[in-house]
């Protein structure tokens, strides 16, 4: 039996080291000139499948819909490719996916990586070959600004602000419009939950609050040790996590042992479907879309392609992303005379996109000083009896 | 004190689970010398299943039966499911490769374990199922329960252990004390003995697998009342399992109940007591500790070779 369980383990390790080999190939840059009249390719890199699932689901369906109706208006042919990151199987696989754009010479850009902790473990790659990435949903402040020590690079850009606007927002609503006096705050050991937590952490603190500061796998599924080290007078338990199921077990596991502390979540749990214990908390960095007049056709046209499915607050940044690349890939086509030298063109015209109609409301530009969105913002809303997310703050 | 009951409460819930899930594991091992490694994945297809079941019967917000109606339908159509499908993949994964050298079964039991975790995403999607057990009758299955000092204990979690455990008592009673049970310890003991003396060797291996992937639909339900489930989650229980199976002495059915149930004790203190961030380290270094020490497992009995 000892041999039996010996050689299973080995055959266990061998999978594994197997599914991680090719992460240790070399990158191959390319610099393959390609003509704008032909059909081009940019990439989503998002947890298609997992906990993290939701989002990649959403925003697939919106990056679908953003290539299908912005790249024609553009004299573009765009071919949208799908590279799944499941959260739960770490960096590797995002590094995984790098290798594989950068030797794909019609790659042009990548809508991405969604998650913090893929686009730490890739952005250098695709630094490299000069390809751009824009992220809908990357929020760690290191990804873009030197805090202190800078983890993203000059090729990766965000549609949506960073935890360094997250992390102050929601502890100031906790401290001002919540006034709480004590706060559990759960990270998950991965860089989008430690930077979020980080960054909330320090603004509590700061104004006294008293803070716990827990750490679980993000592997977990079952809170209920978490719960019992919440003390019973807590107020908030702040819970960044990317996967809006937990942020409902968790808070139903705060009822189940009788604590009075109410669930804080961030935009990885800003899921009405998934999360919906009355009196909790999320933050966002998209408003409610479909309260934005100027966005009504574009849904209407959105839910024509997706009937029955909500329109989901992870979604219209993709859609976002995907028109501020195909306006630098069109920039890139116009300065290089319809064939695109090298790929590092698009990624100079980045910084000069505006878009008037932003999904988001107002209009988008980058901030002259990081590879952020200028005067974006968060949300915060309260979860309603009825399940639905009322704007609060 | 009261954090000592709840994270005991914690742990038997816990390792209830883990037990049901480890005796899949034994069971088989124990007829066959095989490590089927889908079987986590036969416990995330019951949760699956029970999911099913719960939504044509109204889900947790408009049931059309009695609540404790709902629970038992839920639990025994998921076994039912798991039942069918652990023949299935006894009857086209495993028989095929009885003869073969073990290595053989081993990769098909990784390559069921693949192919129903990427069948369910295909099916189904990636996104999280939640049985919303709390919106079934205002949450009493959570509000609801034996008080112990300050420390409630919940419905859903009494439900839990004891159903675990009538169900444990149940498959001890059906292995010791009749004849079917006979049988399979006969196969355990000397499958080519067991032959020669009559026993149908393949209705027992086909029993012994109706009952494995029946215990592990029925855990998968308990998983899916508490905690979301989604198309990764057997992985992880898998290993889990195994490990509870390890420890305790795989191919012994007691065993593999007090290893469920140290799992999950060592998994429950170590995140109370010690630190959250040790439990998985403290659950594996008792599985070396095992291996090294006491490879047999607690109740397992050690392989006696012919030198």
């Amino acid at each position: 039996m000892k041999k039996l369980i010996g050689l299973a383990l080995a055959v266990l390790v061998a999978s594994v080291a197997a599914a991680t080999a090719s992460a240790g190939s070399q990158v191959a840059a390319s610099s393959q000139a390609v003509s704008c009249n032909g059909t081009l390719k940019i990439a989503l890199v998002t947890p298609l499948t997992g906990g993290a699932g939701f989002l990649g689901e959403q925003q697939g369906s919106w990056a679908k819909y953003a290539v299908k109706t912005l790249a024609k208006p553009l004299g573009l042919k765009i071919q949208l490719v799908l590279g799944d990151t499941p959260v739960e199987q770490g960096a590797a696989v995002a590094q995984t996916l790098a290798q594989k754009y950068v030797g794909d010479p019609r790659v042009l850009g990548v809508i991405g990586p969604a998650t913090s902790g893929s686009a730490v473990a890739s952005t250098k790659t695709y630094q490299q070959a000069g390809i751009v990435q824009i992220s809908p949903s990357a929020t760690r402040t290191t990804l873009t600004k030197a805090a202190p020590t800078l983890e993203g690079t000059p090729s990766f850009f965000r549609v949506v602000p960073g935890d360094y606007i997250q992390g102050p927002t929601d502890a100031h609503y906790m401290i001002d419009k919540l006034k709480a006096k004590k706060v559990v705050i759960i990270d998950f050991q991965e860089p989008y939950s430690t930077g979020l937590a980080d960054a909330a952490q320090s603004v509590l603190k700061a104004a006294g609050v008293s803070v716990t500061r827990l750490s679980a796998p993000n592997t977990t599924t079952d809170y209920s040790a978490y719960v019992t080290k919440v003390p019973s007078d807590a107020d908030i338990v702040f819970f960044p996590t990317q996967k809006p199921g937990d942020a409902q077990t968790f808070a139903q596991q705060l009822i189940e042992q009788g604590k009075k502390a109410k669930v804080f979540g961030s935009d990885g749990s800003n899921d009405s479907t998934a999360f919906k214990v009355p009196g909790s908390y999320v933050s966002n960095f998209a408003p409610d879309i479909t309260a934005i007049a100027a966005d009504k056709s574009v849904i209407a046209g959105w839910k024509k392609d997706n009937p029955g499915k909500p329109v989901g607050s992870f979604g219209p940044p993709a859609y976002g992303a995907v028109q501020v690349m195909l306006n630098a890939i069109k920039k890139a086509c116009v300065v290089d005379h319809g064939v695109i030298k090298q790929k590092r063109d698009v990624l100079r015209q980045m910084k000069k996109v505006r878009i008037n109609n932003w999904i988001l409301g107002g209009s988008f530009r980058f901030s002259t000083k990081s590879n952020d969105p200028l005067n974006a913002k968060f949300y915060i809303f309260q979860i309603q009896s009825n399940g639905s997310y009322k704007l609060v703050g | 004190m009261d954090t000592f009951i709840q994270l005991t409460i914690d742990a038997l819930t816990l390792g209830s689970v883990y037990a049901l899930i480890a005796l899949g594991y034994t069971l088989v091992y124990g007829v066959l010398k095989l490590l089927n490694f889908a079987h986590g994945d036969v416990f995330m297809v019951g949760s699956f299943i029970g999911f099913g079941v719960l939504q044509l019967l109204g889900g947790t917000s408009n049931p059309i039966v009695p609540i404790w109606a709902l629970l038992v339908l839920v639990t025994l159509a998921a076994m039912a499911g798991c039942a069918v499908l652990g023949v299935v993949i006894e009857r086209f994964a495993y028989r095929p490769l009885r003869n073969a050298p073990r290595i053989a079964p081993l990769i098909s039991a990784l390559g069921v374990s693949f192919f129903l975790a990427n069948s369910m995403q295909l099916l189904f999607g990636a996104q999280p199922r939640n049985y919303d057990t709390f919106s079934l009758a205002n949450g009493a299955l959570y509000l609801h329960g034996i008080d112990i000092g300050q420390v409630r204990v919940p419905l859903l979690r009494i439900i839990t252990i004891v159903a675990a455990f009538v169900m444990m008592v149940m498959l001890w009673y059906l292995v010791n004390k009749t004849r079917t049970g006979k049988a399979m310890r006969a196969t355990s003991f000397d499958l080519e003995a067991a032959a020669m003396m009559g026993i149908d060797i393949d209705k027992v291996i086909v029993f012994t697998f109706v009952l494995g992937s029946a215990l592990a639909g029925a855990a998968g339900v308990m998983f899916g009342l508490r905690v979301p489930t989604n198309v990764s989650i057997g992985f992880v229980a898998g290993l889990k399992g195994f490990t509870a199976a390890v420890i305790g002495g795989i191919g012994s059915i007691p065993g593999a109940m007090a290893g469920g149930l140290i799992l999950g004790f060592a998994e429950a203190y170590t995140q109370g007591y010690i630190s959250t961030k040790w439990s998985d380290l403290v659950v594996f270094l008792i599985l070396i500790a095992f291996m090294i020490f006491r490879p047999q497992g607690l109740l397992g009995r050690a392989d006696i070779h012919k030198v």
